[in-house]
């Protein structure tokens, strides 16, 4: 355990842990875009910033991601001082002029007391902020299906050379995952269409309930080693079949007792 | 594991009990949860009380690609990191008991947790179908 000191209080954080998980603990909102639990830092959405200082820097600060920046002992942060406010204001209405017609963004400024954008709001602009969580969670899967393609203004994230990517398997982890809800799929009867690619979805064998793509269990049974037979039903028919079971089970072991 | 969560279908008179013992135990913001237990009839007046079983080699674990789903040692149960879950779906297409199960109230995916050792349906199961008891350690 390591003991930082956060707007005044002295917490306890476990080793090796980033400063926005013990901020966050400790019901301190500090607003975050691009960070999840399940996948690694990166500090691209920039508005858990925060200033630490130590006591042998001799009033010196500095303005850190929390997410990136792991605990030390002695540290102590600040949360929200004016200068940090002032930035975050800042960094919301850089995301208002790119994204102005985005909920997520533009409720989070309305928090910080932004209603329009005070740089030139971008005419084309859409509700992608680049964080590329869903390429780090892709990446997290093991199947690298998109990245950033080109460069400056025309980078958008999308499969190799703007083509439907080929090793997507339609899991919609990036969908979910979007902090923006930018990236937008379908499913319409036995189809799922995601990144301008379409999957078969499979039904259940008894009500015909949709389930997962062909693909995501495919990539299941490959590489967790889980049977076929795991994804035929969907999981109302599979509760069913589980009490018809059990209930043959019970029957069986009351007879065994007589 | 100290205690151990047993289901005992030949006591379950099916009152639904544990059903609703689970979903106002797991409310939040003045909203029922879905509940995690489901006592299902399988021949007349006669009824199982299917719940996730924790299961040693379990499907569910197996299948989550990002970690969420990990053993509790302390309670034996398998919880779910919600922090961690990305509602990909794959523990539900996954688990061949199908007690893996999507919230939409509260849109996020859910399953038994044991109530982190203290099963709310156990406390109010009234014909002792689901217990909750303390067994010898082999």
């Amino acid at each position: 355990m390591v003991t930082i000191t956060i707007n005044g209080k002295a917490v306890q954080a476990n080793e090796g842990e980033m400063l926005l998980a013990a901020i966050r603990r400790q019901g301190i909102d500090t607003p975050a875009l691009c960070h999840h639990d399940a996948i690694e830092p990166c500090g691209s959405c920039r508005l858990c910033m925060v200033e630490i200082t130590k006591k042998e820097w001799e009033g010196w600060t500095r303005s850190v991601t929390s997410c990136l920046y792991p605990v030390e002992p002695g540290l102590i942060v600040s949360t929200h001082t004016p200068q940090l406010l002032e930035l975050r204001k800042t960094i919301l209405e850089l995301y208002l002029a790119r994204s102005s017609q985005s909920e997520v963004i533009q409720k989070m400024a309305e928090d910080y007391g932004i209603t329009h954008s005070s740089f030139p709001v971008i005419p084309d602009g859409d509700d992608c902020i680049m964080c590329y969580a869903c390429t780090r969670i892709c990446e997290e899967l093991g199947c690298f299906a998109i990245s950033a393609v080109d460069r400056g203004h025309d980078k958008k994230v999308s499969g190799p050379l703007r083509q439907p990517p080929p090793d997507c398997i339609g899991c919609l982890s990036c969908a979910h995952i979007c902090p923006t809800g930018f990236i937008k799929w379908q499913d319409l009867d036995s189809t799922r269409t995601i990144w301008e690619r379409q999957f078969e979805l499979l039904s259940c064998r008894t009500c015909g309930k949709r389930t997962i793509t062909r693909d995501f269990a495919e990539y299941l049974m490959k590489k967790r080693n889980l049977p076929a037979a795991y994804f035929e039903l969907c999981d109302d028919c599979k509760r069913t079949e589980t009490a018809k079971t059990m209930g043959k089970i019970v029957v069986a072991a009351q007879e065994v007792l007589k | 594991m100290k205690y151990r969560f047993i289901v005992d279908p030949v006591l379950c008179t099916g009152c639904r009990t544990c059903e609703l013992a689970c979903a106002f135990s797991h409310a939040r913001n003045l909203k029922q949860g879905r509940s995690r237990i489901y006592p299902l009839t399988h021949e007349k007046d006669k009824y199982v009380p299917v719940v996730c079983l924790q299961c040693d080699d379990a499907a569910c674990v197996k299948s989550c690609m990002f970690d969420a789903l990990r053993r509790n040692e302390e309670t034996g149960a398998i919880d779910l990191d919600v922090a961690r879950c990305v509602k990909c779906m794959a523990c539900i297409a996954a688990c061949p008991f199908g007690c893996a199960l999507v919230d939409e109230v509260h849109n996020e995916i859910v399953k038994c947790d044991l109530c982190k050792g203290d099963p709310a349906c156990a406390h109010f199961c009234p014909s002792k179908a689901l217990r909750y008891t303390k067994i010898a350690v082999r």
